[in-house]
């Protein structure tokens, strides 16, 4: 939303601020100001010139004008205006001289765009009852005010200058001069008929009626100030309703009278398969969740949002209808998400307008009216249906309920000259105030005291008040054990050589469909962003693969690892969103390194797990190469190498592991210490000759505190395990008959076990 | 006798010049040794007059000690010559890689989430988590944004199936604290938010925020901006840092706040890097909504608070000036990998 600096002063007459420190003070009060630029400032240069003379310059468009400048003497310059002649009053900017088609050019003779009063380029302006040498009447150079639209989603009142000048007046502590006088509304009986349906989508509906109308363009002063807000000058009695839109702010619509059947308005609902050819062109399929202004022959204009073409004001319009409503912000809003319209009367309407300012819009378009169409005459009264009118409940606030809130004192009087700056009714009762909110803030804005302290804070300065540490119970906070414990895997795997990834959790089908994932088993995205990114993954293994794959192109060897959540669906509610940790080792040469880490890694983040052969392997883990990561008889997790068809060049180890299990395997988990003993232990070693393909797991699973030394091959291709046994006593020294009685017995489990021991 | 003596006179010699360690034994056990050229001589001392003796012996001792102290002179030399040649011969190139694992990098964002972490757990607050896949109700209705409410806008929602959606903020967080913590309390709520975005190099459709929210009888503004800067300085690794409150609208805060950092680049003079205001937007926050408290199960006229929320996506590509924000989520360990070692 753009604000004119001296739209703006007219009703804070007292503004000395220049554009730029209004746009910081609004920024710290109100609003945040994006940015401030000026508007037309070579208007302090630009003058009133006579075209005194005009001749052809040979071989060009352009013409060689004399003009008299008063102000800065008799000037010759070229100009390409068609309408540059002799008599003529314009406006000259003093330029340095410059050659055109062959002639020095000592400025120039403007157009509307090259002055910031319109978007004219072809034409240079034409004067009338100005005096030559003077400045242009009404145009000086002006401030734009650039104020971030989101920042004013909650303020319906701050979408016209009036409002803003409200907020600027009560922080510069200056008066606000009102340029509504709604004696202006003429009484008697209204020449046009409204009618309201539902008052739920129409709170209130006001017109009248002008007759004698003469469509043309409004003065250049009166078009300056539209172009300078960025709303383009049209025709007198469309610029009035767009000023009106920007001031007050209340959007208004001005229809041909003649072309309404029946001078009938109504406000309602639209009916399926209505259509209306709306002023930009277009043709728009209604229904009945849109909100219309309906005529006695069908829809008029789509309300709140644009009005439509066959009742447009047109050059022979000579009766206009001027409609000043208030609509329902919901419909309004919904409406413009289907008809994908957005209009800077739908913008206001949307953020929920004050139904008391539909008569005010009337008695300024009267007002502007005698400005800018003044042989205009108002027929009949002012017709204005409204629905029940429900007057908010005051709010009651105490001083040192604010002060708490505010974290600091603060006067009562200081508290009720703001809120009066601001517009609301205070009266002091029982040491409270009781505070009225204005319509204009009653929408949805401000509704209770919370709200006022943000009245008061800002406009005295959130800068006033002091940081200051609160008084609170010194409480140890619980911990997140969950956190905690994460936090711990992600140091132990950055110490041990793993740099930690995030990755999106969105997948593509076809990305699940290659890890043989179904589509089906993910929770979809209903509004992906591209249809590659659907699916909420079920594992973190497709994004590690990628990866993998990205990094190989930059480094012969690497690790990685991501801590993130799975998601899964569930019948019912939210999905289970059950977090993992995946490392992986890659590297570009052959071997067994990386599996080996990984397995150490296990480990040390498990130290009770084991391994076990799988039963069934998945498409992307190496067949001979995967196995799972088992607590007793609890999956964790699974240690594999990724399938060559997925990792053609080197090997990728991977370790994935529930973090949901292992949390709850570490949880409680604690250290049994018992004390070193004072007798020596005697060992001896195993060795165990199994098949080229059996699983030393399997083995070491009957030899409890067994030690791994050795994995030998044997010249029959069958290989031998090497393991040492260290017993002890407690409470004495065991003989050397006790240590080949236990060497003894284990044997005999081992071969009844179906292994054969190495002499 | 007197042969043994003249021996004695060149054993000196001997022993200073014997060339070998080795050969430096032989003499000294030759010379001085148990059974040696001393020992002898004693033994042929009871042959001789008391006057004699006295004169021999003393000679004896005399001779002994300095053949011992030659002996010790010259092993010393042996050694120390022995340990500059083990000294010279073990020269190593220490600029030599190292071989074994490097330690890998925690993602920035999990660094500046940890410290966040450990700041806000010192001053008493709990870590929460939530789920990223929330319900419409914790993510938008509790939070005083009605389904009708524009801020919707404001924010583009993945929905997925089940009418559940991504969350678009961690603010959610705030409602499950309520309805998991008894107030008082404070927390922080760090974690993965989503916005149906189209990624560039400064928009991303998945990042990381920070939550936080104090519950208290008595809690100011005063008091948010207290924590506020306590927690910018610590970011920003600083004593003290100047901040700003403006006026900022969201629906579940009132008064609600667009808290501003004096640019530390020109502190405050102006520069492109805070367009030239001096002043860097950082966190939303506010006063905790009644509506909010009351969603959450607090009754506002006991129990207020504040809430705030940090991008720590955004935070890590100020701290080390990242142009690009689509490295965070890339993968990619040429960036990783710079943000590792120990620093203090």
């Amino acid at each position: 939303m753009k604000f004119s600096r001296n739209w703006l002063a007219d009703y804070v007459p007292g503004l000395t601020a220049d554009g730029a420190e209004l746009g910081r003070q609004i920024t710290m009060r109100t609003a945040e100001c994006e940015g401030v630029e000026d508007h037309a400032p070579q208007l302090k240069d630009v003058c009133v010139a006579r075209v005194e003379s005009v001749e052809p310059i040979a071989g060009s468009p352009n013409v060689k004008a004399v003009v008299e400048t008063g102000r800065y003497g008799r000037k010759t310059l070229v100009c390409g205006a068609p309408n540059c002649r002799a008599g003529l009053l314009t406006a000259y900017w003093p330029l340095g001289v410059k050659k055109i088609a062959g002639v020095g050019s000592e400025g120039m003779l403007c157009a509307g765009d090259e002055l910031g009063i319109n978007r004219d380029h072809n034409l240079i302006v034409e004067l009338t009852d100005v005096a030559v040498g003077d400045p242009l009447p009404g145009l000086v150079p002006d401030a734009v005010i650039d104020i971030d639209n989101k920042s004013l989603t909650h303020r319906p009142d701050l979408w016209g200058h009036f409002g803003m000048a409200r907020e600027v007046a009560a922080t510069f502590g200056l008066e606000l001069k009102d340029p509504t006088d709604i004696s202006l509304l003429p009484s008697g009986e209204p020449q046009v008929n409204v009618q309201i349906e539902d008052f739920t989508l129409c709170p209130r509906f006001s017109a009248v009626v002008f007759e004698n109308v003469k469509v043309a363009p409004s003065p250049l002063w009166f078009q300056y100030r539209l172009q300078a807000v960025g709303l383009n000058p049209i025709n007198n009695i469309v610029d009035i309703t767009n000023y009106v839109m920007a001031e007050l702010p209340q959007p208004m619509h001005a229809f041909d009278a003649d072309k309404v059947p029946g001078q009938t308005l109504i406000a309602r609902a639209a009916k399926a398969n209505e259509r209306l050819e709306a002023l930009n062109g277009e043709t728009y399929d209604l229904d009945p969740s849109m909100i219309v202004v309906g005529g006695l022959d069908g829809p008029l204009a789509i309300a709140g949002i644009i009005g439509g073409d066959p009742s447009a004001i047109g050059d022979s319009t000579t009766r206009i209808i001027f409609e000043a409503a208030n609509w329902n912000p919901v419909a309004v809003r919904k409406a413009t998400v289907k008809l994908k319209l957005r209009t800077d009367a739908s913008m206001r309407f949307e953020k929920s307008l004050d139904p008391e300012n539909t008569l005010r819009g009337i008695a300024r378009a009267i007002a502007l009216m005698k400005l800018v169409c003044p042989e205009a005459r108002l027929a009949g009264g002012v017709a204005d249906v409204r629905g029940p009118a429900v007057a908010p409940a005051p709010i009651r606030i105490s001083m040192p309920w604010m002060a708490k809130k505010l974290g600091r004192t603060i006067g009562q009087n200081e508290v009720v000259s703001i809120l009066e700056a601001l517009g609301f009714g205070v009266t002091s009762a029982n040491g409270e105030l009781e505070v009225t909110v204005p319509s204009w803030r009653a929408t949805k804005d401000i509704s209770m005291d919370a709200d006022l302290v943000e009245e008061v804070g800002r406009i005295i300065g959130y800068a006033s008040i002091t940081p200051t540490a609160p008084r609170m119970d010194v409480v140890p906070p619980k911990i997140n054990r969950e956190r905690a414990f994460h936090n711990g895997l992600r140091r132990h795997l950055t110490h041990v050589g793993f740099t930690e990834v995030h990755n999106y959790s969105f997948v593509a089908d076809a990305e699940a469909r290659k890890f043989g994932f179904d589509p089906a088993d993910h929770l979809r995205v209903l509004n992906p962003i591209a249809e590659d990114q659907a699916l909420l993954r079920i594992s973190l293994l497709p994004k590690i693969w990628k990866n993998i794959d990205d990094n190989r192109k930059h480094f012969d060897q690497f690790r990685l690892f991501e801590i993130g959540r799975e998601i899964h669906k569930r019948p019912e509610g939210l999905p289970d969103e059950v977090p993992h940790l995946v490392a992986v080792v890659y590297a570009k040469d052959d071997g067994v390194a990386g599996l080996n880490q990984l397995k150490r890694l296990a480990l040390d983040l498990l130290p009770e797990a084991s391994f076990r052969a799988v039963a069934g392997v998945r498409s992307f883990e190496h067949p001979a190469r995967t196995v799972a990561v088992m607590a007793g008889d609890t999956s964790v997790g699974r240690l594999f190498e990724f399938h060559p068809s997925f990792v053609e060049v080197g090997r990728a180890a991977v370790l994935e592991l529930n973090l949901r299990t292992m949390e709850k395997l570490a949880t409680g988990r604690t250290v049994a210490y018992t004390a070193v003993n004072k007798f020596p232990s005697s060992s001896f070693d195993l060795a165990v000759v199994v098949d080229a393909r059996a699983l030393a797991g399997d083995v070491a699973q009957h030899m409890p505190g067994a030690v791994f030394i050795e994995d030998y091959r044997l010249p029959d291709g069958r290989r031998s395990l090497l393991y040492r046994l260290t017993i002890s006593r407690p409470d004495r020294t065991l003989t050397g008959e006790e240590v080949t009685a236990e060497r003894t017995r284990l044997i005999e489990h081992l071969r009844a076990q179906g292994f054969e021991l190495r002499a | 006798m007197e042969q043994l003596f003249a021996a004695l006179e060149g054993g000196l010699e001997r022993l200073n010049s014997a060339p070998t360690p080795e050969e430096l034994e032989a003499v000294r056990v030759e010379l001085i040794g148990r059974k040696g050229l001393i020992a002898e001589l004693s033994k042929g001392m009871g042959k001789l007059s008391p006057e004699e003796r006295v004169a021999t012996g003393k000679k004896l001792n005399e001779a002994k000690q300095t053949l011992e102290a030659a002996y010790e002179a010259r092993q010393a030399a042996f050694k120390s010559a022995a340990l500059m040649q083990r000294l010279e011969a073990e020269w190593l190139d220490l600029t030599v890689p190292p071989s074994g694992l490097a330690p890998g990098a925690m993602h920035p964002i999990t660094q500046i989430q940890t410290e966040i972490e450990e700041l806000f757990v010192s001053m008493g607050f709990a870590v929460l988590d939530g789920p990223e896949v929330e319900t419409e109700f914790h993510n938008f209705d509790a939070l005083n944004i009605p389904p009708t409410h524009p801020a919707r806008d404001m924010q583009d929602t993945f929905w997925v199936e089940g009418g559940h959606l991504l969350r678009t903020h961690t603010s959610p967080v705030q409602v499950r604290g309520m309805q998991t913590f008894k107030p008082p309390f404070r927390m922080i709520a760090p974690g993965r938010v989503f916005r149906n975005e189209e990624v560039d190099a400064s928009h991303e459709h998945t990042f990381t925020q920070l939550e936080g929210m104090m519950v208290d009888r008595d809690v100011s503004i005063a008091n948010l901006t207290y924590f506020m800067k306590t927690l910018l300085a610590k970011i920003f690794g600083r004593e003290d840092v100047t901040v700003r409150l403006r006026p900022g609208y969201f629906p579940f805060v009132e008064p609600g706040f667009e808290l501003d950092i004096q640019c530390m680049v020109c502190e405050g003079s102006g520069c492109p890097v805070c367009k030239h205001s001096g002043w860097v937007e950082l966190l939303p926050c506010g006063l905790v909504h009644p509506q909010v408290l009351k969603l959450g199960g607090l009754d506002p006229a006991e129990w207020g608070g504040f809430a705030f929320g940090l991008g720590l996506t955004r935070l890590v590509m100020m701290r080390y000036a990242i142009d690009d924000i689509r490295w965070i989520n890339s993968g990619d360990l040429r960036f990783l990998n710079q943000f590792g070692g120990p620093r203090a």
